[in-house]
């Protein structure tokens, strides 16, 4: 990066971003940019600060905005994404500003040295997916209320109701319906990770989003098995297409796989 | 942001996901720094998490009520109740923060009068 000129506008107070930790002796990918500090510059300012073995990747942010804007938000994985693409990093997370590049240097990257390193190797040859899925909603309904007699009795009692007679059945209804729904999410979880868990070498389950969300798995997988990870994503769309719609992101840094860490006592709160 | 659609899975692929599949990973998961060093944190608007729902409840239960008791079972398609729950989903992520916390992101409250006054242009690309 060119030598950063003298701010201008004498008071503008400025901190260091710090988006995430790799080795050093990495390069940031070119043309990426940074969250928009919106300084005048207009730069993205990214660039990298260095102690020993470890590099933190930073950028220059005004402290007396807000962030947390979408465009904040979408840049912050955007940058550790382009990076993992090429080398492990570990990923900081949203919102973390210190006062300048020699605090990134001697108040987070030496004190802690000894676990980035340990934790930088442990992910060297790794990224992370995650996989979502969403029902059909109208294939998933047709099929609980099909599977599901006491589900079919209720169904047909209330299409003769109007609507306020008919609200705590309508309300018993719906709870059902999620009930099953939560039992085929669940099968659907297990199935998902007897496809794929043989291709990664860990995986979360979590909570799927929204009222149809079928799948959501995140999955730690070696940089030279992804081929066959993805194939076999394909495969497993192949076989819930029409019922199930899957979305595959990565890959990204590992965020849901990151090693313990136990934060230390620090008194003087 | 490329995505790409292969002809037979049709499993869409991307880098990265929408707003709400960002926020799942970098609003619940990552490293804090408030968790190795008491430096400092700007002011965050995390107003949008705020748009999390959680799915159990009356509201949903009769939303599947309704879509259920439109369900034609005899007859194929039902595209309208796509578009009944379609706006749904969008932009929505359950649960709130299900991942350890490791930090808390203290808004901006500490010290930024101990900012120096000084900052040393020192970042350099290493090659």
């Amino acid at each position: 990066m060119s030598e950063a000129p003298e701010q201008d506008s004498g008071n503008e107070r400025i901190g260091s971003y710090v988006y995430g930790i790799l080795r050093s002796g990495q390069r940031i990918p070119d043309g990426l940019e940074g969250i928009d500090t919106g300084s005048e510059s207009g730069e993205s300012g990214l660039g990298l600060v260095s102690a020993g073995p470890l590099a933190a990747v930073v950028s220059d942010v005004a402290v007396d905005r807000p962030l947390g804007t979408r465009q904040h938000l979408l840049a912050h994985e955007r940058v550790l994404n382009a990076i993992a693409v090429e080398t492990a990093v570990l990923p900081m997370r949203f919102g973390g500003v210190l006062t300048d590049d020699d605090a990134v240097r001697e108040e987070l990257l030496e004190p802690h040295r000894d676990y980035f390193a340990r934790a930088l190797e442990d992910m060297a040859d790794l990224v992370q997916f995650s996989l979502r899925g969403d029902y059909d909603q109208s294939v998933i309904l047709t099929r609980i209320v099909e599977e599901n007699p006491s589900i079919r009795d209720l169904r047909e009692r209330i299409s003769g109701m109007d609507e306020d007679s008919s609200y705590y059945d309508r309300v018993k209804l719906g709870e059902a319906v999620s009930q099953a729904m939560d039992a085929i999410r669940a099968a659907d979880a297990d199935a998902t990770l007897d496809a794929l868990g043989r291709y990664a070498v860990a995986t979360v389950v979590k909570e799927v989003s929204g009222e149809t969300g079928a799948v959501h798995v995140a999955f730690l997988v070696r940089r030279d098995h992804r081929t066959d990870f993805e194939r076999a994503v394909d495969d497993l769309g192949d076989e819930w297409s029409g019922r199930v719609e899957l979305r595959l992101f990565g890959p990204t840094a590992c965020f849901d796989f990151l090693p313990e860490y136990d934060v230390p006592d620090q008194d003087g709160e | 942001m490329t995505v790409s659609q292969r002809q037979g899975g049709g499993v869409q692929k991307a880098p990265q996901g929408g707003l709400a599949e960002v926020l799942d990973l970098i609003l619940d998961k990552g490293l804090v720094i408030d968790a190795f060093v008491k430096v400092s944190l700007v002011g965050i608007e995390i107003l949008t998490i705020d748009a999390r729902i959680v799915v159990a409840s009356v509201d949903t239960y009769l939303r599947f009520a309704e879509a259920t008791n439109r369900l034609d079972l005899h007859a194929k398609g039902g595209k309208d109740l796509g578009e009944f729950m379609g706006g749904m989903t969008e932009n929505v992520t359950q649960g709130g923060a299900k991942g350890k916390t490791k930090g808390v992101l203290d808004a901006g409250k500490e010290k930024w009068d101990e900012l120096r006054d000084e900052r040393r242009a020192s970042r350099k690309q290493e090659s």
